[in-house]
Order: C-alpha cells, then sequence, then structure tokens
C-alpha cells in the first residue's frame, strides 16, 4: 500500500481545511491548569499546587479567593468557586495581590526616624528596641490621659482587635476613615430601617434604578453585584436605568443614561415619588403596616416636590422624571441602588433618604428581585474584653455632628489645630489621609509634620505611603496575604462566614496587627500586674481565630476553624455550575435566596416573657425584638421599634427634617457661567490610594486626564490632550483634559488612585524625573521596563472640607472650580492646596452643622425647633 | 548566621570545568581557600546587616586599611576620620537607606532578578543550602536565603570545608565542593553581584559602602575569572556598555555581504581589544 506523502507543506494545507473537523474531535486529555477553579497545576511540572482559600482583601468587597501556592510562595490568585457571593470570580486587584507580599518597596521591618519628619531617613531597629520605645511613649501618654492616644485606622478587618486594643489602653479616641467613604448613605439609611447598606436582588429585577454608582467598576460589592446585575440583564431582560453625571461603564451597560446635575438626585428622587403618590402607584398596604407614616401622610408631604421643580434643579426632563417613575412603580419586581453618588454632598443623608423612599413607597422591600435587607453573621470575641472607656473622645463623637454615628474624620486636623483635643500619641493602620483626605497634603501633611500638635506619630503598615513617610516609628504590618482576620460581608443574599489565613511565612520581620498589638501590651504590661495583659493572652493569630469560630452553631459542627482553612468560607450552599456560573443544589437547580426576613414570625419561645406596647412593639429584657402586625408577631426591621422609620424623629431633635427633603448646596446655586463641579471617580483597576504600586495594576492604568464635556472644552479652547489649570477655592492643579460627551456640561471629573508622591518607585515613577537621587529607587534600572512615564496628578490637595451636618460625610462632589487652559507657568503635575484657605473651608461648613448659624436658614421648615439649647445629650447612632 | 551539618560524600573523580586549584599541593590550596574564604566573610559581614563595633574596629586597624588600600580601595573621611559611636551610626542609618527601606535597593538576588521579593532564587538557594547541610538562623535581623550576605557567606562556609577537607587529605571531597562553589557562581552569585555592585558603588552616600561595593564588583570578577566561569551577569543595574567598548567577535555595524567595512570599522575602533580584533579580521580578510 502507498503511504500518503506528507510534507510540511502539505500538512499545513491540510489542517487548513479540516480545522473544523479537528476541533470537533475528541479530546480525551485535558491540561488540568484549565479546569474550572478549585486546582491548579504547574504548568512545567504538572504538579498540583497547594490551595490554600481565603477572603481576598486587596479592596472591600471581600471576594472569596484561592491563593496557589509553590515552595511557600503564591504564584497564582484565583476565585473560590465554595464563596457564594462571588462564585469562584476574582476581579483584576485580586488577581494581583501577590504584589502586595513581595513588593521590592516593602517595609519588612521596624524604622526609626532619624532626620526631620518626611525627609525620608530611617534607621532599622529591632522589635524590642521599637516595642521599648513605643511603650514608654505610651504609658507616658496613659498617665496624663488615656485619650491622649489616639488610633485611626483605614481599611481594618481586624474584626474587634483594634477596639480591644484602645480599650486596654484606655482610649476612646479611635477614629476610622467612613466620613470620606459612605458615612451619609449609613446615615441616610439606619435610623430608617436599620442596617447601613442595602442588597440589590439584581438577578431576579426586572427593572433597577441606579443613583450614582459604578457598579461595574467600583461600587461597594462590584464584583459579587456586577455578576448579579449581569445575569439580570442577559437573563432576566430588566431594564436599567443610571443617574450620573458621568459615562461611566455602568452608564453606558444601561438602557439609559440620564446626566443629572450634580448633587441634585434626591431632587429627582423626591420627584419620582411625587409622581408615584400622585398618580397611586404606591403600595400602600406596605407603607401602612410596615412604615411610621400613612399613605396620606406621605401623599400630602411629598406633594412639593413636583418633576417641575426638580427638572429645574436637576437638569432631569419632567417627561423623564414621570415616565421612569411610573416604569418603576408598575415594573414589579423593581430594585434601587445607590453608592456614592447621592451620599457624598453637603445633605447626602437627605438624598440617600429621599432615594430609599421609592423601593419602600412601592413596597420592593425584601422582595425576590427587589430591594432587599443585608445578610451578615456575627463571631464571638475572646474573653475576657477590656470595659469600655469612661471618658468620651472629642474626636471620636464631635459634639457639633451628634447624628454623625460613623464620625467625622476629615475634620480631624482642624479639631487638633483648634486644640479641642491634645494627642501625644498617633497611631495610624492601614490608612493614608495625607493622600485619601480632602486637603490631602496641604491638611494632613500640614499636621502629620508639626510634632507640637503631634508629638510621636506612629505608622503600622507594609508600605511608605505618604503618611507613613511622615511617621516617627514604623512597626512592618503584614499584606492580606499574611494575616488571620475574620470575615463576613453581606455582599449577597446568602451569609456567611470566612477567613483570611496567611499563606505563607510572613517576609522579613514584619508582624500581622493582632500580634503587633499583643506585643504593645505585654511590653507594658510584662507581668500582668497592670490587668492590660489578661485581653491578650493568645499564642498566635491562629489562636486568636479559635475564640471566634470554634463554637459557633452550625459551624462547630461542621469543624470550626479547621472547616474555616479547608475551605475559606461556610456555609457552603451548592456547587458552582461551570456552565451557568451559580451555585446550584443536589438537583443542579440554582440555590434560592430567602426573602422576606422582616416576616419573620416569632416563635413561641421567643414570644415568652415578652411585652407588646400600644404600638405592636414586641419587647423582651427592655429590648425590641419584634412588632405585631394583622394579628401576628413579625421580627419586623431592626430599627428601635422594628418597622420603617420614614419619618425619623430624632433628626428633628436637632432641627433637620425628619421627612424625605432636598437642600441644594447653596454655593452651587449662586455659581457663576464659568465654574464648574468637580466629581472623582475610582476605576476597575484600583481603588484609593493602595494599588498604584502594584505593577500589572498600574501598566493597565496610570493617569487620570480630566474628563471635560466637548462643549465646555470648546468655550475654553480645549481639546483631548492639552494642559488645563483646574482651580478651587483652596488650591490649583495643572493635568491633561480629555474631551468627551461622556460627562455633564457643568461637571468635571478626575479619578483617584494617581498621582502618588510617595508609596515607592512605581507609584511615583520619581525615576522619570530625577535621575540621581538615590531615594524612591530612582536608580533602579528595572523602572526602565516601566513604559509609562505619567504617574497622574492627585486631585485630593485641592478639594476643600464639607461635611455633611447629619452623616458626617466628606462632600466629594461638592467642589466649585474653574477650568483654563494651562499657563506658561503652569507645569503638569503641579497640585498645591492652602491650609488657611482648607481652614476657612472647615470654618464654613461647620456653620451648617446643627449648632451653626446657617443650620436654620437651611431649614426654614424646622421653623419651630426650639434651638441647640433644646437638644437633649444623645449619643450618636451606627458603629 | 550559617550552621552547618555539612557530611561529604565519598569518591568521585574530576571532572571538567574543575579549576586550576587543585593541581597545585593540597597544603597551598588549603591556604588560599582560607584567604578567598576570609574574604567573602568580610563582603557577607559588610552586606548582611548594619556593621557591628568590633567589625568596623577590625576594619579600621591601621594595617587592614592599608591591605584594602593596596586593593585600590580609597574610603574618605566619612569613615577614617570619623569616631566610632558616630560612624557605627551612620553606617546603620546609610544601610538602611541603601539596603533595608523603601526606595532602597534590597542586596537579594529574587529582587535583582526578577524584581520582588522571594522568588525563585530564594528557594533554590535554600534547596541548595539544605542539600548541603546547611541552615539558615536570624542574626540580629532576618534575611532572605538569597540576600547577598547570606549567599557570601555561604561560600566562605563551602571554602572552610574545602580547607579542611584538604587538610585531612581528602581530595575527592574538596573537589566536590570545588564544583559545588562553581555551581552557585553561575547559578546565583555570577548572575548579579558585578551589576549590583556597581550600582551601590552608584547610589552609596557613604565612602564605606561605595568602597566596599567596589570591592565585591572587584572580587567577583577576580573570582569568576579564576574558576574559570563564563557567566551573563543579569543583574537589573549592570552597566550599559557603550557601544564603541564592547568587545565583539564581529562587528554588529557590518552589513551581512561585508563589503563595506571600512565604514563601520571608524565606529568600532576605540577600544584597544576591538583594534586588535580587527586588525585580525583585516588580516583573515587578506588572505581570501
Amino acid at each position: 500500500m502507498e503511504m500518503p506523502k506528507v510534507t510540511r507543506r502539505t500538512f499545513l494545507k491540510v489542517s487548513a481545511t479540516t480545522g473544523a473537523a479537528a476541533a470537533a474531535a475528541p479530546r480525551l486529555l485535558n491540561a488540568m491548569e484549565t479546569q474550572l477553579g478549585g486546582k491548579d497545576f504547574g504548568p512545567v511540572t504538572g504538579a498540583e499546587r497547594k490551595a490554600i482559600p481565603i477572603n481576598c482583601h486587596v479592596c472591600n468587597i471581600q471576594d472569596g479567593a484561592i491563593a496557589y501556592v509553590e515552595n511557600d510562595r503564591v504564584v497564582k490568585l484565583e476565585g473560590n468557586p465554595e464563596h457564594v457571593s462571588t462564585r469562584g470570580r476574582l476581579c483584576a486587584k485580586g488577581n494581583s495581590g501577590m504584589w502586595y507580599s513581595y513588593d521590592p518597596d516593602r517595609i519588612l521591618y521596624p524604622l526609626k526616624r532619624v532626620g526631620a519628619r518626611g525627609e525620608g531617613k530611617w534607621k532599622r531597629i529591632s522589635w524590642d528596641e521599637a516595642l521599648t520605645e513605643l511603650a514608654a511613649k505610651l504609658d507616658a501618654a496613659i498617665k496624663e490621659d488615656p485619650n491622649t492616644i489616639m488610633l485611626k485606622f483605614g481599611r481594618q478587618r481586624t474584626g474587634g482587635v483594634i477596639d480591644r486594643f484602645m480599650h486596654t489602653l484606655g482610649s476612646a479616641t479611635i477614629v476610622n476613615h467612613t466620613s470620606v467613604c459612605e458615612s451619609s448613605k449609613k446615615i441616610g439609611m439606619e435610623p430608617t430601617w436599620g442596617p447601613d447598606i442595602e442588597t440589590p436582588d439584581f438577578a431576579n429585577a426586572k427593572y433597577v434604578l441606579n443613583f450614582g454608582s459604578n457598579i461595574l467598576e467600583a461600587a461597594y460589592f462590584h464584583n459579587p453585584l456586577s455578576q448579579r446585575i449581569t445575569e439580570g440583564r442577559v437573563d432576566n431582560h430588566m431594564k436599567i436605568v443610571t443617574f450620573d453625571v458621568r459615562l461611566s461603564n455602568t452608564a453606558g451597560f444601561s438602557d439609559e443614561w440620564i446626566p443629572v446635575h450634580p448633587a441634585t438626585d434626591g431632587a429627582v428622587a423626591l420627584a419620582m415619588g411625587h409622581v408615584i403618590l400622585r398618580e397611586n402607584l404606591q403600595d400602600s398596604d406596605f407603607i401602612n403596616t410596615w412604615t411610621n407614616v400613612s399613605v396620606d401622610e406621605l401623599k400630602k408631604h411629598y406633594q412639593q416636590y413636583t418633576p417641575e421643580w426638580a427638572a429645574k434643579i436637576s437638569g432631569v426632563p419632567v417627561e423623564t422624571i414621570e415616565r421612569i417613575a411610573r416604569e418603576f412603580a408598575t415594573t414589579k419586581p423593581a430594585t434601587l441602588f445607590t453608592y456614592r453618588g447621592p451620599a457624598k454632598h453637603l445633605y447626602g443623608s437627605y438624598n440617600e433618604k429621599a432615594c430609599m423612599m421609592l423601593p419602600i413607597m412601592t413596597g420592593n422591600i425584601e422582595t425576590q428581585g427587589g430591594y432587599c435587607l443585608p445578610r451578615g453573621m456575627g463571631w464571638p470575641q475572646p474573653s475576657p474584653q477590656p470595659g469600655k472607656p469612661k471618658k468620651a473622645s472629642y474626636l471620636s463623637h464631635p459634639p457639633d455632628y451628634p447624628l454623625a454615628g460613623h464620625k467625622v474624620s476629615h475634620l480631624v486636623p482642624f479639631w487638633i489645630a483648634d486644640g479641642k483635643q491634645k494627642i501625644n500619641v498617633y497611631i495610624t493602620y492601614q490608612d493614608n489621609p495625607v493622600y485619601t483626605n480632602p486637603g490631602a497634603m496641604a491638611v494632613w501633611g500640614k499636621l502629620f509634620k508639626d510634632e507640637k500638635l503631634l508629638p510621636y506619630l506612629v505608622s503600622m503598615s507594609p508600605f511608605m505611603g505618604e503618611e507613613t513617610a511622615l511617621a516617627d516609628l514604623i512597626l512592618p504590618d503584614c499584606p492580606y496575604l499574611e494575616r488571620w482576620e475574620p470575615e463576613s460581608m453581606p455582599n449577597s443574599l446568602w451569609p456567611w462566614l470566612g477567613i483570611r489565613q496567611p499563606v505563607h511565612k510572613s517576609l522579613g520581620e514584619s508582624r500581622e496587627n493582632r500580634i503587633m498589638m499583643r506585643d504593645i501590651i505585654w511590653k507594658l504590661d510584662p507581668d500582668g500586674k497592670r490587668g492590660m495583659k489578661q485581653f491578650w493572652d493568645f499564642k498566635d493569630g491562629e489562636a486568636y481565630m479559635r475564640h471566634h469560630f470554634d463554637n459557633i452553631p452550625g459551624l462547630k459542627e461542621a469543624g470550626g476553624l479547621d472547616f474555616l482553612k479547608k475551605h475559606g468560607v461556610w456555609p457552603i450552599y451548592g456547587k458552582l455550575d461551570p456552565k451557568s456560573g451559580k451555585v446550584t443544589d443536589k438537583t443542579g437547580r440554582e440555590i434560592k435566596a430567602e426573602y422576606g426576613l422582616f416576616k419573620k414570625e416569632l416563635s413561641a419561645a421567643d414570644m415568652a416573657g415578652t411585652a407588646t406596647d400600644k404600638n405592636g412593639v414586641i419587647s423582651k429584657n427592655g429590648k425590641a425584638i419584634g412588632v405585631k402586625r394583622n394579628g401576628k408577631n413579625y421580627v419586623g426591621f431592626p430599627t428601635g421599634n422594628r418597622i420603617i422609620n420614614v419619618r425619623v424623629d430624632q433628626w428633628a431633635e436637632y432641627g433637620f427634617n425628619p421627612m424625605p427633603t432636598f437642600k441644594r448646596i447653596p454655593w452651587h446655586e449662586t455659581m457663576k457661567e464659568d465654574e464648574l463641579i468637580l466629581t472623582t471617580f475610582k476605576l476597575n483597576v484600583h481603588k484609593q490610594s493602595r494599588t498604584a504600586a502594584v505593577k500589572w495594576l498600574a501598566e493597565i492604568a496610570h493617569s487620570n486626564p480630566l474628563w471635560i464635556n466637548q462643549a465646555t472644552a470648546n468655550k475654553i479652547g480645549v481639546k483631548t490632550g492639552d494642559l488645563v489649570r483646574v482651580e478651587s477655592r483652596a488650591g490649583h492643579l495643572v493635568t491633561k483634559a480629555y474631551v468627551t460627551e461622556g460627562i455633564h456640561p457643568k461637571t468635571v471629573a478626575i479619578p483617584t488612585g494617581f498621582g502618588h508622591w510617595e508609596y515607592g518607585r512605581l507609584a511615583t515613577l520619581k525615576l522619570k524625573e530625577k535621575k540621581g537621587d538615590a531615594s524612591h529607587g530612582q536608580e533602579d534600572p528595572d523602572l526602565n521596563n516601566v513604559w509609562w512615564d505619567d504617574k497622574g496628578v492627585h486631585p485630593n490637595n485641592i478639594i476643600p472640607v464639607v461635611a455633611d451636618p447629619i452623616g458626617g460625610s466628606q462632600g466629594w462632589y461638592d467642589t466649585v472650580v474653574k477650568v483654563s487652559k494651562a499657563g506658561p507657568n503652569d507645569k503638569y503635575g503641579d497640585s498645591q492646596g492652602d491650609w488657611q484657605k482648607h481652614y476657612d473651608a472647615y470654618k464654613e461648613t461647620m456653620r451648617y452643622a446643627y449648632t451653626g448659624d446657617l443650620h436654620r436658614k437651611m431649614h426654614p421648615e424646622m421653623a419651630s425647633w426650639a434651638g441647640p439649647a433644646s437638644v437633649k445629650a444623645h449619643e450618636g447612632g451606627g458603629h | 548566621m550559617l550552621k552547618t551539618e555539612l557530611t561529604l560524600d565519598e569518591g568521585e573523580e574530576v571532572g571538567a570545568g574543575e579549576t586550576a586549584a587543585v593541581l597545585a599541593s593540597p597544603g597551598e590550596t588549603a591556604t588560599e581557600w582560607r584567604a578567598r574564604a576570609e574574604v567573602y566573610h568580610l563582603l557577607s559581614g559588610v552586606f548582611v546587616e548594619e556593621p557591628g563595633r568590633e567589625f568596623i574596629e577590625a576594619l579600621r586597624a591601621p594595617a587592614a586599611l592599608a591591605d584594602l588600600a593596596a586593593t585600590g580601595l580609597r574610603f574618605d573621611e566619612d569613615f577614617l576620620a570619623t569616631p566610632l559611636d558616630v560612624l557605627l551610626e551612620n553606617l546603620a542609618i546609610e544601610y538602611t537607606t541603601q539596603f533595608a527601606c523603601t526606595g532602597g535597593f534590597p542586596p537579594v538576588e529574587s529582587v535583582r532578578l526578577t524584581g520582588r521579593y522571594k522568588q525563585q532564587p530564594n528557594f533554590d538557594v535554600m534547596q541548595t543550602y539544605q542539600r548541603l547541610g546547611f541552615a539558615l538562623h536570624p542574626g540580629r535581623f532576618e534575611v532572605f536565603a538569597d540576600q547577598l550576605g547570606v549567599e557570601l557567606m555561604f561560600v566562605a562556609k563551602l571554602l572552610e570545608r574545602g580547607a579542611a577537607a584538604l587538610d585531612q587529605g581528602d581530595v575527592a571531597a574538596q573537589r566536590r565542593l570545588d564544583k559545588e562553589i562553581k555551581r552557585f557562581w553561575s547559578q546565583h552569585l555570577g548572575r548579579w553581584v558585578r551589576g549590583y555592585s556597581q550600582l551601590i558603588e552608584r547610589t552609596a552616600q557613604h565612602s564605606f559602602y561605595r568602597e566596599m561595593a567596589r570591592f565585591l564588583g572587584g572580587f567577583a570578577g577576580e573570582e569568576i575569572e579564576a574558576m574559570g566561569l563564563r557567566i551573563e551577569d543579569a543583574d537589573q543595574a549592570r552597566l550599559e556598555v557603550p557601544k564603541t567598548e564592547v568587545r565583539v567577535e564581529f562587528n554588529p555595524n557590518e552589513p551581512v555581504c561585508n563589503g563595506c567595512m571600512t565604514d563601520a570599522l571608524s565606529t568600532t575602533l576605540a577600544a584597544p581589544d576591538n583594534l586588535r580584533r580587527f586588525e585580525e579580521l583585516r588580516d583573515l580578510g587578506g588572505l581570501r
């Protein structure tokens, strides 16, 4: 038999025409590395890699992840298919997390400042030297007044360790970062229905209203929510309408993008409520049963918010407001989501409240496809626990902001400068306000450099951020892949518990936070005689975790911490179907969430020993545990009266409108023709301050031009790439323009996360700026492999402080600016703020506090309020 | 410090790549290896952590300074004339700036070759240490297995072992160690130390580290040559050598047809070596 003659030429020809058949031929041997998550194999050796489940902590979504380890080294990160919320998906940031561990600029040893603050001169010291020095400072501060020890944290997920540490020291001066994040969203929601966030059931919704949230890129829970919103859009044919000043990727994904005038979302939401009530499209039964107002009260109140009124303020046409209101009210189920868009304004709490009223009045609460309560799980704290400090801290609970339960941290520098509270030792953990806060270097940089105001500054950080660079002592913290931490995050409709666990030995001499704090306490109280050591009696992070997880009913039977070490998350609700990407039960059907949580009935055991008041509130041992409605005993909502408080009486005590309302930003009303509003936003591959040194992410996005509308740009003669000067009341910056139709003509926008002046060689790109200076790794030739030479421009120096007098939030999107072509003396990258101008802005914003002189002027409807002197002392809500 | 628990296998033949050192008498070789080990220890002490009082005192002894000067090291007054306590503090600060702090240049092979801590070189050297019976214990500070000071210390230990083997007449063991040293240089030190030393020479603010970096670079070059190794320096900081100074086996500007040699020559004749090389090429051309 003659064999076919196969030359290279002939088989190439054959392959070109038989490709389809080849593709259809059976493939019994597959590279295991291509299997659906949960396992990974070395591409060279074929050996299975060690898989360690964790919860990601590059940002705060808490995606389930798996670290694949070879030789005590993370070689890959991917999603954990057993995690019910994120279902095996991990975003670009999560995939890059190992860069934190191995960053050549990482701090691996305790460092003591030896030059002037911020000069960059350090000496490596031993842990014992560091702890001895710090303990002496703390000891002296405790003797004077424990509250002179301040700890401010940013992204902390220690699960209670920070409070334990500060309470052990006896200090109440614990300050978070939430006011630069979403605190007015929280305060808009908490007194109304209890929790501080909603869980929109996007996957099952038929209609979505999105106010100012970039769900697909950056919003809280963007990974799990972007999965669900895509399912809803594709599988469930839902409609989504996005109100945003900018054509974000989420707005582009929506059926309609409605460019609303900045800071007016609340007015639009109220007007939509007006239409719904006017046309009797509300769910009267839900309102009358589950809220503290009647339909009639609501109708009367909403009469004032006409579409004509809102259209004039927001620029959204009357017909659009009316149409969308009708669509939302008549399409079931419908849900709504907000993030910073409505909340980050002078009266952000009012805006948030106005938005959440829409699903409330249409009865879309806790329904499938609706607006649901968040689901989370807790864990017990190790015993014994230190008691709470007896003396309150001004900085933690500023008396001018009694309703701001999540604090007003961005005003802290001014209060310290004004002498409101003395600080002897300032400790910072996972925070970087010198970069992330309004005023940035001009405000926080000035505070941190002032050794009279802050005599001793300690940073617990793995990286030399803008704040850490100004410290006196640096204690090397571990990045997230080296820490033990408990987790639970309401990022889907299924509650879960999870952990972070070290996937490899910590590098150098870095120590995770809880160990660091334990060691400080042990140094202060070596023999336990001061009564401090008893609260820190654990061997290591794992032992601490056992206190959290080994006795939780259900988890305990499954194996407690050992189960979490193996799976990363509990419970495991089902199996991830690789075809649908959904979690399925044993029959192959998608698992279903539980809805109607507030309608759970109390059991006879629950009811034993209870009392029910005239409003139906069921109390036990002095605490409301449920509410009687239509003859049944329900668990209700987690508010004081177990129903939704459309009218928040506590607000009225301070002269704020207790009902849904809207306040226009006064300085927006008087804007001149050539003035614009500056907003900021996040990109999908960066977070606020800690990703610019992650090489994979920086390569994707490293610069941040100013978005400006085409018509606006035409007026000032600017085209894409031109240098522009942006001036606010507090400073100016010079950056490049990106001219686009995708932004409101009265708005300009700058992405955040760029323009670092610290944070290591990659973030600063100083090699490109200034050769010959040995600092920041300028001489490192590896930077020559960095093909980009633009690190962006940081906007926060020119953004003045604004504080919501209710929720305490920073008004990030309230800044009025002028934009012009850059002049001859303007240089790309200029970013300058002025302390005095920022200080003036602080004084101005305090005038809107309930104690300020503008409060009454802004609230003519509260004319009967008897003034600040009439207010009883209250503790703020929230946590 | 490296803790040694090395046992030596028996009976291996002399193979290709072994140096001429074994051809000297065992006693001479042992002496030479001990001398080399001392230099390795010295350089290890410079880079593994901040120098201690005894270390600096010994280095500033007149005899030591004279010997170092004889090798071409030129310390400035900041090292020679500064009171010891002040000097120790200054060196600790300079060490932190150069080697142990953000913005510095960690003396770590993984960083130099991959841009990150704790990558493959770290595990490779750890495996080598373990295979040869060494365990790494922290000194004043915990350091990576592929830290410069540790890698140098490892070679010093092998040299000492080799010398001890020779003392006992165990030439085979010494030869095996010679191979190990060459392998380690080829796989690790030789791939990054020369370029790195040039970087530190440029960036050091203090003459102690500047000169010790020069010493390291010179010593590394000498060791590589003496061992007869050809190793490409893959360090990120290796200097870009001007084209005119590149010693080439061919004229890189020469067209493939070899028809325009005259024009191309002008760009490559500056270096004497190149000149010699091109004279040879011309001669060869004349033969055609």
